[in-house]
Formats: structure tokens, sequence, C-alpha cells
């Protein structure tokens, strides 16, 4: 599903060079679950931009469903994303002028493939079925947390990314997220790889990485 | 993929067009600034385009193909004369004119032809040429032919021949054969003008002077100053609502960076999410082009028959009522509004497509690119300010040789390339003012760093504010500095009290008589006629002639603006056989005092030299002064106008009267006023000079006005579109204590500081831009240069304007702070 092979990214800085991700290999198959952590400015994201085909790294490549994204035009890159990909951000990033509806069918509607029965579902599921003619303003932040991961399972994808999901939720609301993500997942099959640098978020996950000083490895819970 | 393209783009539109309904203030903004843009600039070209056609109409019929022919003793044409130069031979055809009154009060002008004798080609002759046609128009009843906007007004008339539908004649006239046009006017035997076809070399009889087409002013050429002003008022009026545009288009964009971020996240390639936002200003585009180009034939019809009537007044130009577009004015609109909006569009579109979607929607990124675009701001309006240095350089060493297109070039130049340094000088403005302010006075320093971060939001108001300011100041000190000039020249030109217009017969009795009366302290005789002015052996077309009388009076007076040594010396040299000449003939054909031209006489070739140059406003055509017992001898110039000059006396208004009642009470004269009557007041004349100039310049103040008005509301959107964010910035000041009356001051003095800094610049700029117009598109369109006037009354009330326009801007906002709720302060200063 997703292959990343001997990846290395540097930015500038100040100071100097400051090398992100240095020979990076990892790789996710069908319906796998993974937790990527790491401490701030480990490159956790860094590696999540460049497996989402956002950003190209400077060395190595990175295989999406089989196709070598660097190669690949900057258009097909969106549209590889816009069919495979599901992406969930800390921030939300909801576009406030459009309904709760609207918002959730939005990359279901942008690869043409909005199904209505799978967005009443979602809905349901989400417990925003009352809501959905609301704007996400009008939604708590837990509501607005649930309603971008059904944002990014409408159109089911393959790969789910999942950005500190819950970063910016109290511990109680955290966890109703997690667990409702995790039951989704399940539900649609999709593979998911989350960052997060909280052991307790990434426990429920199959593998469990760990980026320090731009090297992956092995974490231990 | 490729099916889901179309979706892709749908999906994306849709998405970025809610954001209007979250913000419609925004939208509003966006099609309050096309609708201004396109309203004003349509109303305006409607107006024009309409009177250019009936111009062109008129042009068309009188045609600017036929020579014409008069008594050179000045007495009325008679049916005598055009059988007797048609017995010798001649080509000429007749013409009757004169005016059938409508019971309305209103009167349409009844034109006479011959249609056999009319030369071929000219516009009038041309029947439908089939026989029938001409045999309708020859035998009873006749027909009259008559212009489809002036149909309804002629069957209001009784006893007209049969009326037949003409598109191509002038409004308000009616056409038919000379006999039936006689009959209708009463005018018997009596000729209007007879025409002969310009190519027809004739030698005419002595008593008879020919008038070339050339010399003939055009309606359209007369009404040219007029339609200038209307045209450029209307651009500037057009450029300022597109800094609105330009404004609202900035701030949807700013604020949608997350929005477009999110997007490019969820797949939507750059190009398409481009292609949408082209796609949204297009549709934005034809909304506002379709609003303003119906308001602006609105604003046209409703203000076309003043305008006409003024153009009646003004310049006798017969201008249609009802309005007469041509296809290309609708196509013209439409892709006026939409290129003033991708114009001012490109660079969101450009500064989208070039963010990096990593960066989209981080605001330091985004301040970081403001940065350094200000300073590439800074250097292209540099540039074009070097640009406008080096043409005006060129336009300089032309000498009167100037292009209209690139006064007009230069002017924009000037304008564009000091709003583009506006925002980059303020920000240094603000830089200088931040460093020097006392530590102590805390507000006074939060309020210039609030402004400074405020800047980019301002910067397109502030330069919409800056084109305003100087185009208030510097079309207003033209405008008064014209009038200084034109009222100081009249004083100078019109030294007679009275002006007695005799006919031939009576010139010499009455002259000796008037020479005679105690109260005439001099007289001015005039005279006036054509020549044709040989330039290497070259005829290079007729120049008007006008003889003057060297008396002190006038040698005193009359303005000279170059002479070869002083005036006295160019007095004596008129005397000796040299000429002045107008400065339009100056600019024209290259000439200074002390060089010579050549004109062809009615007995030879005759060489003169230039001893001055005398201002000659409003005047289309080259002229030469001589004294006027030359003009009669050397060019048998017919008599003109007898200027009387009283006497000194202490009761000027009862001797005048007294004069002007024995004038007529010998002579049989009468009427007053200035238009054809044989007696001419100079108060009368002076008066109706003055309300020309006033009329000719009212719609110019009108719309500059508006285009204040129109900067004032650019101002306004603006600071009402980020009135949210503003208040999550001035909340923690609320929470730190400082009372809300107090944040509504600083907002308002905020916006003042702002203000004042781009009026400072807006000084400078508004004298270039008086300098300009006074000194290059005044030559260039005219053919005179006016002296330039600094008035600084007129710097002080821009001074003035920009402060009332940020207090009245910043009114409504501030009115809001005042009443925004403590509870939502709070809620602000948590987000803050």
């Amino acid at each position: 599903m997703l292959q990343l092979s001997g990846i290395t990214k540097t930015y500038p800085t100040p100071q100097g060079p400051l090398k992100v991700l240095d020979d990076v290999d990892l790789t996710l198959g069908a319906g796998e679950s993974l937790a990527l952590m790491g401490e701030s400015g480990s490159g956790k994201s860094t590696l999540l931009h460049l497996a989402a085909g956002l950003d190209l790294p400077d060395e190595g490549s990175v295989h999406l469903g089989g196709q070598r994204l660097s190669i690949l035009s900057e258009t097909k890159r969106a549209a590889l994303r816009r069919d495979r990909l599901g992406l969930v951000f800390q921030q939300f990033h909801l576009v406030p002028s459009l309904s709760v509806r609207d918002n959730l069918t939005l990359q279901a509607r942008l690869a043409g493939r909005e199904d209505d029965a799978w967005t009443e579902h979602l809905l349901t599921r989400l417990g925003l079925a009352d809501f959905a003619a609301r704007y996400p303003e009008q939604l708590s932040g837990g509501q607005q947390q649930r309603l971008a991961i059904g944002r990014a399972l409408a159109p089911k994808p393959r790969l789910l990314l999942a950005d500190e999901p819950t970063g910016n939720l109290d511990e109680a609301t955290a966890a109703q997220v997690l667990d409702l993500l995790q039951a989704l997942i399940d539900e649609s099959g999709c593979a998911l790889l989350m960052v997060t640098h909280s052991a307790r978020v990434a426990a429920p996950m199959q593998r469990h990485l760990v980026l320090k000083r731009g090297k992956l490895m092995d974490a231990v819970l | 993929m490729s099916t889901a393209a179309p979706g892709v783009l749908r999906t994306t539109l849709g998405t970025l067009l809610s954001h209007y309904r979250r913000h419609p203030g925004q939208l509003l903004m966006l099609l309050l600034g096309l609708w201004i843009a396109s309203a004003l600039w349509s109303g305006v070209q409607a107006i024009n385009a309409s009177a250019r056609e009936s111009y062109a109409r008129a042009e068309a019929l009188f045609s600017a193909d036929l020579d014409r022919i008069a008594r050179r003793d000045g007495a009325a044409l008679s049916l005598d004369d055009y059988l007797a130069l048609r017995r010798a031979g001649l080509p000429v055809s007749p013409i009757i004119e004169g005016e059938l009154s409508l019971p309305d009060g209103e009167s349409l002008a009844l034109i006479g032809i011959e249609p056999l004798s009319l030369p071929g080609g000219a516009p009038l002759a041309q029947q439908d040429g089939d026989a029938d046609s001409l045999r309708n128009w020859l035998i009873p009843p006749y027909r009259v032919r008559v212009a489809p906007d002036s149909l309804a007004k002629a069957r209001t008339l009784e006893g007209l021949p049969p009326l037949e539908i003409d598109p191509d004649l002038p409004p308000a006239t009616l056409v038919t054969d000379i006999a039936v046009a006689a009959r209708l006017l009463n005018m018997d035997r009596h000729i209007t003008r007879l025409v002969i076809a310009p190519e027809r070399d004739v030698e005419l009889p002595s008593a008879f002077v020919r008038t070339s087409t050339d010399a003939l002013a055009s309606p359209g050429q007369l009404a040219d100053s007029f339609h200038l002003n209307l045209t450029a008022m209307g651009l500037l009026a057009l450029v300022v609502g597109l800094f609105i545009v330009h404004a609202a288009l900035g701030l949807a964009l700013e604020q949608r960076l997350g929005l477009l971020r999110t997007l490019r996240a969820l797949g939507v390639p750059a190009r398409t999410l481009i292609l949408a936002l082209g796609l949204e200003l297009l549709l934005m585009g034809l909304t506002g082009a379709l609003l303003g180009i119906v308001s602006g034939v609105i604003l046209a019809q409703l203000l076309l028959p003043d305008v006409a009537a003024t153009l009646d007044a003004l310049y006798e130009t017969t201008v249609s009522g009802t309005l007469n577009l041509p296809w290309y004015y609708w196509l013209g609109g439409v892709a006026i509004t939409l290129g003033g909006l991708f114009s001012a569009g490109a660079s969101m579109l450009w500064r989208a497509a070039r963010v990096n979607v990593l960066a989209l929607g981080q605001a330091q990124a985004w301040r970081a690119r403001l940065r350094s675009q200000l300073r590439l701001q800074l250097l292209f309006g540099a540039a074009l300010l070097v640009g406008a240095t080096c043409l005006w350089w060129y336009l300089a060493s032309t000498g009167g040789q100037q292009d209209l297109a690139l006064g007009f070039a230069l002017v924009a130049l000037l304008l564009l390339g000091a709003a583009l340094c506006l925002p980059p000088l303020l920000a240094g403005l603000l830089g200088l003012l931040a460093r020097y302010l006392p530590r102590r006075a805390a507000l006074l320093q939060w309020s210039v760093a609030d402004l400074q971060l405020q800047l980019p939001q301002l910067s397109l108001a502030m330069m919409a504010l800056l084109l305003a300011l100087s185009a208030n100041l510097g079309v207003g000190s033209m405008v008064g500095g014209f009038r200084l000039t034109f009222l100081d020249w009249l004083d100078q030109r019109l030294l007679a009290d009275l002006y007695v217009r005799p006919s031939m017969e009576q010139f010499e009795d009455l002259e000796s008589w008037l020479q005679e009366r105690s109260e005439v302290a001099t007289l001015l005789p005039t005279r006036s006629t054509e020549a044709e002015l040989i330039e290497n052996d070259v005829n290079v077309g007729p120049v008007a002639l006008f003889g003057i009388a060297p008396e002190p009076i006038l040698r005193r007076h009359w303005p000279l603006l170059d002479t070869l040594e002083d005036r006295e010396a160019a007095w004596s040299a008129l005397n000796q056989g040299a000429i002045f000449i107008n400065e339009q003939l100056a600019r024209r054909q290259g000439l200074a005092p002390g060089d010579t031209l050549q004109l062809k006489s009615p007995a030879s070739l005759i060489t003169l030299r230039v001893a001055a140059i005398y201002p000659d406003y409003g005047n289309p055509r080259g002229e030469i002064v001589l004294p006027v017992s030359r003009l009669a001898t050397e060019f048998k110039a017919p008599s003109g106008t007898l200027g009387v000059v009283l006497a000194p006396t202490e009761d000027r208004a009862q001797t005048l009267e007294r004069l002007q009642n024995a004038l007529r009470q010998r002579f049989l004269l009468t009427g007053e006023g200035t238009d054809g009557t044989p007696l001419i007041d100079q108060q009368a004349l002076k008066q109706m000079a003055t309300e020309v100039f006033e009329r000719t310049f009212a719609i110019t103040r009108a719309l500059n006005a508006l285009t204040l008005g129109v900067a004032g509301l650019a101002l306004l959107t603006t600071l009402l579109a980020q009135a949210e964010a503003r208040r999550a910035q001035v909340a923690p000041l609320w929470a730190l204590g400082v009372s809300r009356s107090r944040l509504v001051l600083l907002q308002i003095g905020q916006l003042v500081m702002a203000c004042l800094g781009t009026a400072l610049l807006a000084i400078p700029l508004g004298l270039l831009l008086t300098g300009t117009l006074v000194a290059v598109i005044n030559v260039a369109a005219f053919g005179w240069r006016l002296p330039l006037h600094v008035f600084p009354g007129q710097i002080a009330m821009t001074v003035a304007l920009a402060v009332m326009v940020a207090i009245l801007a910043a009114l409504i906002p501030a009115w809001r702070l005042w009443r925004v709720p403590p509870r939502q302060l709070l809620q602000e200063f948590a987000a803050a």
C-alpha cells in the first residue's frame, strides 16, 4: 500500500541545514495500522507530508499503491491523494462556510464517489446526524474532529493518514474520538498511519515506530 | 481520474464560493467595486457614444465635403446670387436652413436642398437612387426626410409633406426640397448658403468668397474638450473602482488561505484551484459588468437630456436625447470590466499559484511574502516614475508636436508609479515613527505598531485614496488656473464696452457717427477672412486672418505669450508689416517670433514675419493677426465688428444704454446678446463665456467628487471587511484596561494618520498631475498651453478632505466597536 525507501529530507535553517529524515524506510500493507511516534520537531509530520505527496523527498522514493510519487506530476499526485487517501489534521481544517454534511462529503465529491448511504451511515456513527445542517463553528472541538475523520473516510480511501488527530482534544473526548476512529477503520478496512507523541493513543495500533534524530526505529510502549 | 475532473472543478468552485455565504460583506464590496467602476465608465461611454453618433450624422450631413460660398460684403445670399453664379457656369448648389417651432416650445431644424445641383458625393444628395424616389422628392405632395429618433416630434408639426425615415440624418433635423423648405420657412428668395464640391477649382466673381471645408470646425471638434473631460474622469472612476475590487479580492484570498490548503491536501490540483479562482473571477466580472452596464445606461439615459441641452447651449451641437448605442459599446463595456477585473485579480491568481501548499494558511509565510512584495512594489513603482520622467523629457523636447496618447501614458505612469510606491513609503514612515516615539507613550506606540500590521490590508484603499486626492488637487488646480487665465484673457481681449455688427452698407456711416459721439473714446474695428498658408511652396491649407486696430488701449492690454524683443517692439513691427500668430498656429507649424510664413492673398503670394505669439484659448484653428486696414486692402476682407470703448464716465450702464438706444433709432439696429444680433454688450459676452467655462467643467467637478467618494467607500469597505479580525487585536488592550471610548479614538486616529501620510504624497503628485494636464495633455489635445498655478487653498483642502474621508470611513467600524458587548470582547480576548 505505502512504501518509503531511503528517504532523506533536509530543511535550511539559520544555523545551517537540518536533516529531519535520514535514510528512512517504511512499509505499510493494506488494512494495517501503524503509529508513528516521536518528540516535537522529530520529523513525524514531514514524513506524513511525504507519504501524502504533499512534499517530495530530497533522496529516496515514496510508492503509493504501486506508483512512485516523485515521477508523477503535481496534478497526478493530487488525483492520487483525492482517490486513495484520507487525511486527518490536528487543526481539523474544516471549511467554515460549508455545512456539516457538505464538509463531510467534500472529498468524496471531489473524487466523484459520493455515496448517500455511506454518508448517512457516517453521520450516524459519528453522532452528527442531528447537526448535518449546522456549520463547523456551531460544533464542539470533539464534534469537529469527528467530522474531520468522517470527511477523510467518506470517499472510502485505502489509506488514512492522521496527524495528531486528538492533539487538540481533552482526554475524555480524545478517547471517544480514537475509539470511533478505530471502529471505522475496522469497518472500512483501510490502512492507517497515525502520527502521535502519545503512547496511550498509539497503543491500539498494530505496529509502533518512533522517529529519533531522523532515524526510524521500533518503539517500545 | 479523467471522469472526476469536471466534478473536481465544480466542487472546488462551489466550495470557494461558499466563502461569500459567510462573508456577504466581502461579496458586496467586490460587486460594489465592479459595479461602480463599470457603471461610471459605461455611463460616460454611453453619453460619449451617443453624442459622437449624433456628431457623425451631423458631420456627414454638412459634410465636411462641401466648400461654402458667401458674399464678400457679408450680405445675405439671395436666389439672384445663385442664378448669377449658375449662369456664369459655376456648379454651385443652394441650401436654405431654418427652424420650425414645435407646439411644446422645442424646435426642429429644416434644411432645404436642390437635389439636382447638389454635388453627387455629398451625403445630402444621396437619394435612394431610383427614379420613383427622386420623382416623389420633386413633385407634390413632396417628401420630408427625418431621423427615426425625431419622427415623433416631426409628426406633431402640421402642414408637412409625407415623412420618410432616414437613419443617417442627425437628430432634430428635417430635410426636404428647397422649394418646400422656402414655403415652410417663409424665406421667399433668400438662400442660407451656397455650396460647391471642393475639387471644383473655379474662379469666383470678386463679390463672393469661398470657405474651404477644412476651415469649418465640425461639431465634434468643438465639443471634444467636453468629451475628453468625461472620458478622463470615467477612466479615473474605473481605476478607483478596480482598486476596491483588488482590495476585496486580496481580503477574500487571505481569508481563504486555509481553505486553499485544505483543498490542495484533499487532492485538488493547483491548476484546478487556479482555474476555479479564475472562474470565480469570471462569474463576478460578468455579474458586475451586467449590473454596471445596465446602471450605466440608466445613468446615461437620465443625464443625456441635460448633457444634450448643455452641449446645445455651449457648442450649438444637436445631440439626440435618446441613447443610440452601437453593438461595440456593449461588448466594450463587458471587455473593460472583465479586463479590469482580471488585471486586478492577476496578482491574486499569481500569488495563489506560487504559494507552497505546505505554507498555505500560515500567516507568517504570507506576511513574509507581503514584505518582499512591498520591496518589489517599490522597485516597480520607482521604475514607472523613472519611465514617466523620461517620457516627460521626451515630450518636452518635441515642442508643439505632442501626442495625446503619449500624454495620457505619462499621466498613467505617474499615477500608477506613485500609487505603487505609497505602501512602502507609508511603511517606512511608520517605521520611523515607531523608532522615535517616546517609550512612555505606550498607547501611541501600540497604535503605530498596529497600523504597521494593518498596512497590507489598507494599502489598496490608500492607493485608491491617493489617486482620488491627487486627481482632485490636480484637476482642481488645472480648472482653477484655467479660470484665472481665461477670465484674465477675456478681460484683455474684450476691451470694448459694446460691439456693433452693422451691415456692409451701414458700416462707414455708423463708424463716422460713432467717432463724433462724445461718450465714445476709441473705436476698435475688426475684420476677418481666410487665406491659404504656403509652406515650402506647398499649400498646407487655409488659415484664419483677423484684423485689429492697434490703438493704444489694445496695445496696452492685448495678451502676448512670446515676442522677439519686447511688447512695444512687437506692436511697432505689426504696424510695419509683421504679423502676430496664435499659439495653436505656432505649435502646429513650429513657428517662433522672427520666423516667416507665406500667405496667398487674392493678389499675390506674401511673405510675412512673425513678431509675436498670442494666446487664443478655446479656438481650435490657427489664426493670424494683422492691422485691420491691411486686411481690407490686401485680403479684401469684408467689414466686421466695431468695438466701442466708452470714454471714462461715472455711470457706464446709463451711458451705454443711451448709446445703444441712439444706435437703434438712427441705424435701426435691434437686439442685444451674443447670437448674430448687431449689438453685443461686453458684459453679456463675458457672462456667456464664463457660463460656457463653468458648465464645461461642472461635470468634471462632479465626477471628481464622485471619485473621491468612491475612494472613501473603498476605505470604509476595507475597514468593515476586517472589522472582525481587528476586534481580536484590540480585545487584549481592552482587557488590559483601555476603555472602549479610547479604543474608538485610537482607531480613528490610526486611520487619520494613514490618510494624512497619503495626503502628503498626494500633494506633489497632484501638482505634477496639474503640470502634465496644462503642459502636455492640453497642448496635445487643443494646441495651447496654460500657465501653471498653485493654489495653497486647494492644497489645504486636499489635506482636509483626506482627514474627512478618514473620519467618515472610520466612523461606522468605530461605532460598531463602541457597541460590541463586553462578553464578546472577552471571547475575542480568549481567542486572540
